[in-house]
């Protein structure tokens, strides 16, 4: 099946402050390429620091890489350029109570990627936004609340309503889950996979918890300090890790299940 | 003997002219040495009750209980300085988010002079300034920070969280008490720093005979830690027994819908399927429902749900719920 | 479909309106804003409402004493001045003068402050600090002063009184502005926005102007009271309004000469000021304590 999405040798480098003709370089992250196909869930796995964050703005484009370049069915997508992209590449993020503007009612703040990427009219945004806010869970009444009066995960869903809204293609899950408690990261993890076969999406799942790794991705790919150190189909990698470091990651997460 | 006996402890907000009971009637004992895990959600009380315990609620919070026996003593019929001085010896707690606990202003070893205890230090003052110093560096051996001189220079932004988290620690033992209450010490932090804290937690428990009382959300982390879990639901009781009973036999269905949410469940059923959960969300304080306050959500709940239900004892497993699903095992 | 709000009388308000209920719970904050609305009023109808006219003489009646002493007479009330003007009637005009021009000058100052401090904040590096700071020589010098100089400079009248105090007032709205505008910017929610493809005029005008309007209006608060007391000042120096027009600080320095024969002539005026300072400055201190409690809950 035609990638959807596909890396070719992306890097990144940030210049550090030093001298104007010694500018020392940090490389965030090293060359890299994958690729992704609809209905399927690459999680990205790595301990802070080691570029999975990097990666996530790169693919957003919030940050331009040094080297390498983004295809989305087969054309390419420009840094900086940010109308063309995030109507097919939409990100949700970790902290849904800082990235949901407090005085906006939930209305106009579904309305604004409408505004800017669609050209339909009022009466057909109201329609679409009810449509939205009713696939992931929430009743279109919900439209005129504020974002504080919203429990945490129903913020998450709104997240996720803004993400949907411009019928994406592709959506990172900046560690979104890792805020929610237990049973609402289940019901979430339940949302996202209805949705991912209603809409035919691919998910980039960047996250440090196996448990939702191995259950909710196809295919993983192991960060650190900005190299792939180990890539492929999680259960297999999750089953025989070759690296040491991606065996200290999984102990780590599945010592109390081993040991009772 | 049980170090720590509270019974029906009530936490009530007084807002305006509503009384709203946050926490309503839980019980909880532990006995000495033991590490006890309190489970819940947000919203749960956890932290409230926490808190309580130690005394630091504000005005608008009203604390009632049957009974809080401390070691023997009734807590509730001495007078607040008395009952202050006596949690503050014996008692500690650590936080959350420990880079935030630290004053950012100053230094660690003058934080750490600063806890401690006056009582441990003998001889004239200038003496004392040099056993201060000579406290504060055990304390950091203690909780395994064998760099002592770095870490005593260096202010709380230049260390990680987990650093911070040990040095929390350091400073919550540094009047011996006899029992440290840990609030979600690791929420902030990934799984490789969570596991060095719980083991050091852990070691601390057995080395010491010091009590631990363990707050989280996570019911599976604390599986391997702990020998006795509490569950507790919106304010409410809902379940304790050792960790066994809880994990194998949940008799609650909210603690079973907890126990189907951890990754070990999960890894029984087929890669991206449904998972089992409850539907709705956590009720929120101005909107608590009457009775059992799982009722909204519970897949077993019936009309006599709308009376709270007592607490029933099942050779130790402590459940309150009018269908238990004790028949179902 | 079913209704969700089954708690009827339960509301959930705006930030503003949350605002709004916080600003009404302290009493006399209320009482100073019903105080500050009156004065409002009074300012814009006061040549309409005034007993007589305010530079009406009557010759008759000089030196009139208030009506509750025993030389006064009822129909002036707060009796008259050397040249036998209402005061009372001069009152209520030169709170158009005083406090209504005082608040024109601040909308106004406010206006070009925000303009250019919102350009300062879109921009970075020299640009911007060029912007931030190429007003602050008007910061080093007192207010007053520099409303002289700018007075000596065009001429006295009340015109340039207003210019002068208009420029006086600016820099602080461009520094408020501009610090609040780059700690919106540092926002996520306001990264959101620019990643959906926002220009950073729209991400200005939806996404950050609602959250730092409330303390523009602080800034502003305190900016007026600031106004009214240079405009009297430079009213009782005499650079500022001409000796007819009823501006309190020129009632002031009208009657400072026979302030020990009549003294209700330099009473009141003064009186006049102190009470729109206070006014002002206690609307704003509710505005920002409204604030803060907002934050808080």
């Amino acid at each position: 099946m035609k990638p959807l999405i596909q890396v070719n040798n992306l890097s990144k480098e940030y210049k550090l402050p030093g001298h104007i003709f010694n500018r020392k370089t940090f490389a965030a992250l090293f060359p890299l390429s994958f690729e992704i196909q609809a209905y399927k869930t690459l999680a990205i796995v790595g301990e802070s620091g080691s570029g999975k964050s990097t990666l996530a703005k790169l693919l957003v484009g919030a940050e331009s890489p040094t080297t390498g370049n983004i295809k989305l069915n087969g054309q390419e997508l420009q840094t900086g350029n940010f109308k063309q992209r995030c109507q097919y590449i939409r990100m949700i993020y970790q902290d849904s109570g800082t990235t949901l503007n407090p005085s906006l009612t939930i209305q106009k703040l579904l309305d604004e990627p409408l505004k800017l990427n669609t050209t339909l009219a009022e009466a057909e945004r109201q329609v679409l936004i009810s449509e939205t806010l009713r696939q992931v869970g929430l009743l279109s009444d919900h439209m005129n609340f504020y974002p504080h009066m919203l429990s945490g995960g129903q913020k998450q869903r709104i997240s996720l309503a803004r993400a949907i809204i411009l019928k994406p293609q592709v959506i990172i899950l900046d560690e979104a889950l890792a805020s929610l408690d237990p049973s609402l990261r289940s019901q979430m993890i339940n949302l996202l996979l209805d949705i991912q076969q209603q809409m035919g999406l691919a998910f980039i799942l960047i996250s440090h918890n196996i448990g939702i790794v191995k259950h909710f991705s196809d295919d993983i790919m192991v960060l650190d300090n900005g190299k792939v150190i180990e890539a492929g189909k999680t259960a297999e990698v999750l089953a025989k890790p070759s690296q040491k470091y991606t065996k200290k990651l999984i102990m780590n997460q599945h010592f109390q299940l081993f040991s009772r | 003997m049980n170090i720590l006996d509270i019974r029906n402890l009530s936490i009530i907000l007084v807002s305006g002219h509503k009384r709203i009971l946050a926490v309503d009637r839980v019980s909880l004992s532990m006995k000495e040495g033991e590490l006890r895990g309190l489970v819940g959600e947000s919203g749960s009380g956890k932290s409230l009750l926490a808190q309580a315990i130690m005394g630091v609620l504000d005005d608008k919070w009203e604390v009632d209980a049957d009974r809080f026996h401390w070691r023997g003593n009734d807590l509730m019929r001495l007078s607040v300085a008395e009952r202050k001085k006596i949690i503050s010896k014996d008692i500690a707690m650590i936080f959350q988010e420990p880079m935030s606990c630290l004053d950012p202003t100053t230094t660690i070893g003058a934080q750490l002079e600063e806890a401690v205890d006056d009582e441990q230090l003998t001889g004239y003052f200038w003496q004392k300034i040099k056993q201060r110093k000579q406290a504060a560096i055990k304390l950091l051996h203690k909780v395994g920070i064998k760099k002592h001189d770095l870490c005593l220079r260096s202010y709380p932004h230049q260390l990680t969280e987990a650093l911070c988290q040990r040095v929390m620690i350091a400073m919550a033992l540094a009047r011996r008490p006899l029992l440290l209450i840990a609030d979600e010490p690791t929420a902030a932090m990934e799984s490789t720093n969570q596991s060095q804290i719980f083991r050091l937690l852990a070691s601390l428990n057995q080395l010491k005979n010091m009590s631990l009382l363990l707050i989280s959300h996570d019911l599976e982390n604390m599986t391997h830690w702990t020998n006795r879990i509490t569950v507790m639901y919106s304010g409410q009781f809902v379940e304790a027994g050792t960790t066994k009973q809880i994990f194998s036999t949940p008799f609650h269905p909210y603690t079973r819908a907890l126990v189907d949410s951890s990754p070990h469940a999960n890894s029984t059923f087929e890669p991206k399927s449904q998972l089992t959960a409850l539907p709705g969300s956590i009720p929120i304080l101005q909107h608590l429902p009457i009775g059992c306050r799982l009722g909204p959500r519970c897949p077993r709940a019936q009309q006599a749900c709308v009376n709270a239900p007592k607490v029933k004892n099942h050779h130790g497993h402590l459940v309150s719920c009018h269908f238990s699903l004790k028949e179902t095992y | 479909m079913a209704r969700e709000n089954i708690y009827q009388e339960e509301e959930f308000p705006s930030p503003l309106l949350q605002l709004w209920y916080h600003f009404k719970e302290k009493p006399y904050i209320m009482l100073a804003f019903g105080c500050f609305l009156a004065l409002v009023i009074l300012a814009i109808f006061a040549p309409i409402i005034t007993p007589f006219y305010s530079s009406q003489n009557h010759l008759e009646h000089l030196l009139l004493p208030p009506a509750w002493s025993d030389n006064g007479n009822v129909s002036f009330l707060l009796g008259t001045d050397k040249l036998g003007r209402d005061m009372l009637s001069r009152l209520m005009h030169g709170a158009s003068f005083t406090f209504g021009l005082s608040f024109i000058i601040v909308i106004v100052s406010a206006f070009i402050g925000v303009l250019i401090g919102s350009l300062s904040a879109l921009t970075s590096g020299l640009k911007s600090s060029i912007l931030n700071h190429f007003l602050d020589v008007i910061l080093s010098i007192p207010s007053l002063l520099l409303a002289i100089v700018i007075v000596a400079i065009l001429g006295t009248g009340l015109s340039n009184t207003v210019l002068a105090i208009i420029i006086v007032l600016i820099p602080q709205f461009i520094h408020t502005t501009r610090n609040e505008v780059k700690k919106e910017f540092s926002k996520d929610y306001v990264l959101v926005s620019k990643l959906d493809g926002a220009s950073p005029l729209r991400i200005l005008r939806y996404s950050i102007f609602p959250n730092i309007v409330e303390k523009i209006i602080g800034q502003a608060t305190l900016a007026q009271s600031a106004a009214i007391l240079d405009i009297a000042a430079l009213g009782f120096l005499g650079l500022g309004a001409p000796i007819p027009l009823p501006e309190w600080g020129a009632m002031l320095s009208n009657g400072i000469d026979l302030f020990y024969v009549a003294p209700w002539t330099v009473y009141f005026p003064g009186l006049a000021i102190l009470f729109s300072v206070i006014v002002t400055n206690l609307v704003g201190e509710g505005l920002r304590h409204a604030l803060k409690v907002r934050k808080a809950n």
